[in-house]
């Protein structure tokens, strides 16, 4: 089991070595991906065996997997193989049009594959100081990602993106020192206690005004890296710098690490102060940022910033649902999680694949994607529908579920008024994604074809093909293993 | 575990170090110069590791002298040394001028903000049993000055140090909670923290190379 574990924390490393070993584009992506596919494998063997088992904690709880640990390794680990077959195509793209030098490809998949490598161990660490730890170097190694390009805009996103998500990450980490006051009548002593299952488990003896503390600090520092709005400034700039693949790692894992940690707090303060104080500060958040999410929707331009703010959205649509609360509302929001996940790893995909061919991020020259390249058009439309909420994608299911949550827990005024800001963000988001799909695509494509070869257009398209399928699965029945963990993930926070 | 309470003289050191972090927080706050606001950081940060030593030497802990030299070496020494550099030999600059609000406004902003930390973490709301309960308020009002010279100042540099200001802040109060802080996550914060001042340093370099001047005030290339 534990080697399982390290399995699944190492795989993604496989890029790493391959570009530090001098590897080119093609082979150290390839590598990447057989790295990540192991990754993912070794996940879903590790959930396999543990969901119906205790916790599987060592190393005085450094190493703690529970089945929430699990489920979000799994999308981490899926998203890192659907973000690692994209870099294959994208990478050897740029490399071959010169777009990135060499240094800058290696520099690209080395940070690519700590990155993945980091977020995954965050989620394995049940003290909550290494998941500061781990959670603020992920910021880092992304951030490298993030000023790739080198350009004035890339290293602004990324100077902007390091500066806040830090700041963010190192108020968490005072939360985290509060929520250690808070429990310093436990006469804490070795570092076993300081572990989620120990505070989680003594929940009554921790003292209710430092924790209170300890969970805004928490929900403020790592929903900076969530991007709930007000701390979302960071999040469209970042997305729309970072080379495609590395957004969609952004958006459909880093976000899900960051409301990981929020979760992990949110079971403590729930257990000690009651339902109302935590939820009350959730849904505050969330709607939030579903309103900005929504109102810069609006506006038409960049299209990966588009669906970056679509991400805060939909982050506030999953901290809502944890506001929610009940059995239901959390259901909706790790249904949510998985389902958004793969939704936005799509979109960015595809997006990179429109930017390499059109050679702009701007909505405006885009035109006509369905008849010029049928499987990115297909793959942006479908993909745009499924993250907009529509039938029969995964979306749909998991937004109902949290609005039947928020009819049977709370007042029926906040989902209606959820409901009608989904509406709003619809419109908003499908008036810019129909425009860039439909019509006559312009008279000269700038590179109908921009992949090397055969094997690099295959790489592009396969994880568009392979998500929208499991979007589908998602949304016409949840696999009964699914629904399984799910439900265990449920129990361990509640 | 009594051994640093406010009575005994290891108690007395702690608060002391806390209060003087606190005030060169303030001197920094009040600071217009480049180089002041570095060498403020460097003096705080080895006061920071005079405490860490008085709480090494109290619970008689190796790793804990680790942490104080690292502290004094990494933050002391080695990060203002490096900005210095990088101020003087790349971007010419003394003297600030990125400033959202005046000095004395800021200084009764950073006030306002200590008499706040006060006002929620007083003694008497924290929970008995803590070693050192004072010096609580002082982390968390370090931290809130820190935070407040991030949003006074457009300078990307002046950025960067109230950044680590902030840090300077919650290691203060992780100080209190020795006992029970596991060394490696200490050391993972400091690893933390110096990649990120290290490759905060590289886009900052590159915003000079690509701007003429790396004033976040600059940076208003990304919008809406």
């Amino acid at each position: 089991m534990i080697a399982l574990a390290i399995l699944v924390v190492a795989g993604p490393l496989a890029g790493l070595v391959a570009a530090l070993a001098g590897a080119r584009a093609r082979l150290a992506g390839i590598a990447g991906a057989a790295g990540a596919a192991i990754s993912l494998i070794a996940a879903i063997v590790l959930l396999a065996r543990q969901v119906h088992r205790p916790p599987l904690q060592a190393g005085g709880g450094f190493l703690y997997v529970d089945t929430l640990s699990g489920f979000f390794l799994l999308t981490v680990s899926g998203v890192t193989l659907l973000a690692a077959v994209g870099s294959i195509a994208y990478l050897s793209a740029e490399e071959d049009a010169g777009a990135f030098s060499r240094f800058q490809v290696r520099l690209y998949f080395v940070f690519f594959g700590l990155f993945a490598s980091l977020m995954l161990a965050s989620l394995e660490t049940g003290n909550l100081g290494l998941l500061f730890v781990l959670i603020e170097a992920s910021t880092l190694a992304s951030a490298a990602l993030v000023g790739l390009e080198g350009k004035a805009r890339s290293l602004e996103a990324a100077w902007k993106y390091v500066i806040i998500s830090s700041l963010g990450v190192t108020i968490a980490l005072a939360g985290t020192l509060y929520l250690f006051y808070a429990a310093s009548t436990l006469h804490l002593t070795s570092s076993q206690r300081l572990t989620w299952p120990y505070l989680f488990a003594h929940a009554a003896l921790l003292a209710p005004a430092p924790l209170r503390l300890a969970f805004m600090l928490a929900v403020v520092g790592y929903g900076t890296k969530v991007g709930l709005a007000p701390m979302h400034t960071w999040l469209p700039d970042a997305h729309a710098e970072a080379p495609s693949p590395a957004s969609a790692m952004l958006s459909a894992a880093l976000l899900n690490t960051g409301m990981y940690a929020i979760i992990r707090f949110l079971a403590i303060a729930q257990a000690r102060l009651g339902a109302t104080f935590p939820r009350t500060v959730l849904l505050a958040f969330g709607f939030a940022s579903v309103v900005i999410g929504v109102l810069f929707m609006v506006r038409k331009g960049n299209f990966k910033r588009l669906f970056a703010y679509s991400s805060v959205e939909h982050m506030g649509i999953i901290a809502i649902a944890l506001g929610f609360g009940g059995v239901l509302g959390l259901y909706g929001a790790l249904l949510h999680t998985i389902n958004h996940a793969v939704a936005k790893a799509v979109l960015f995909l595809g997006s990179g694949d429109v930017a390499l061919r059109y050679g702009t991020r701007e909505a405006a020259g885009v035109r006509g994607l369905l008849t010029a390249v049928p499987v990115t058009g297909g793959a942006v439309l479908l993909g745009s529908m499924a993250v907009l909420g529509s039938p029969p994608f995964g979306l749909f299911l998991s937004e109902l579920t949290i609005v039947r949550a928020g009819f049977a827990q709370v007042s029926p005024v906040l989902p209606l008024l959820l409901l009608a800001l989904l509406a709003v963000a619809f419109i908003a988001f499908a008036r810019t994604t129909t425009g860039m799909v439909t019509g006559p695509p312009p008279p000269t494509v700038p590179d109908p074809d921009p992949y090397p070869r055969r094997s690099a257009r295959v790489a592009a398209m396969a994880p568009l093909i392979i998500g929208l399928a499991a979007l589908l699965v998602l949304g016409l029945w949840i696999p009964a293993g699914l629904n399984t963990v799910i439900l265990h993930s449920v129990a361990v926070i509640s | 575990m009594e051994n640093l309470a406010a009575t005994s003289p290891a108690g007395v050191l702690l608060d002391l170090s806390g209060v003087l972090i606190l005030l060169l927080a303030f001197a920094c706050l009040g600071s217009k110069l480049f180089n002041r606001y570095v060498a403020y950081y460097g003096a705080q940060s080895v006061v920071l590791s005079f405490a860490a030593a008085v709480a090494a030497w109290t619970f008689d802990s190796i790793e804990l002298w680790i942490l104080a030299v690292l502290t004094l070496a990494v933050k002391g020494i080695g990060i203002p040394l490096a900005t210095r550099r990088l101020l003087e030999r790349r971007l010419e600059l003394n003297r600030d001028t990125a400033l959202s609000t005046g000095l004395s406004t800021s200084l009764i902003a950073g006030g306002a903000l200590t008499a706040f930390a006060y006002l929620v973490t007083r003694p008497q709301l924290l929970p008995h049993g803590l070693v050192a309960a004072a010096v609580v308020p002082l982390s968390t009002a370090v931290i809130l000055l820190g935070a407040l010279a991030m949003v006074v100042r457009r300078h990307t540099v002046a950025q960067l140090i109230g950044w680590l200001i902030v840090e300077n802040g919650v290691f203060l109060g992780a100080i209190t909670l020795v006992a029970t802080f596991p060394f490696i996550v200490e050391a993972g914060i400091f690893l933390d923290v110096a990649a990120g001042v290290l490759i905060m340093l590289v886009f900052v370099s590159g915003l000079t190379r690509e701007l003429a001047q790396a004033s976040a005030g600059e940076l208003r290339g990304l919008r809406g």
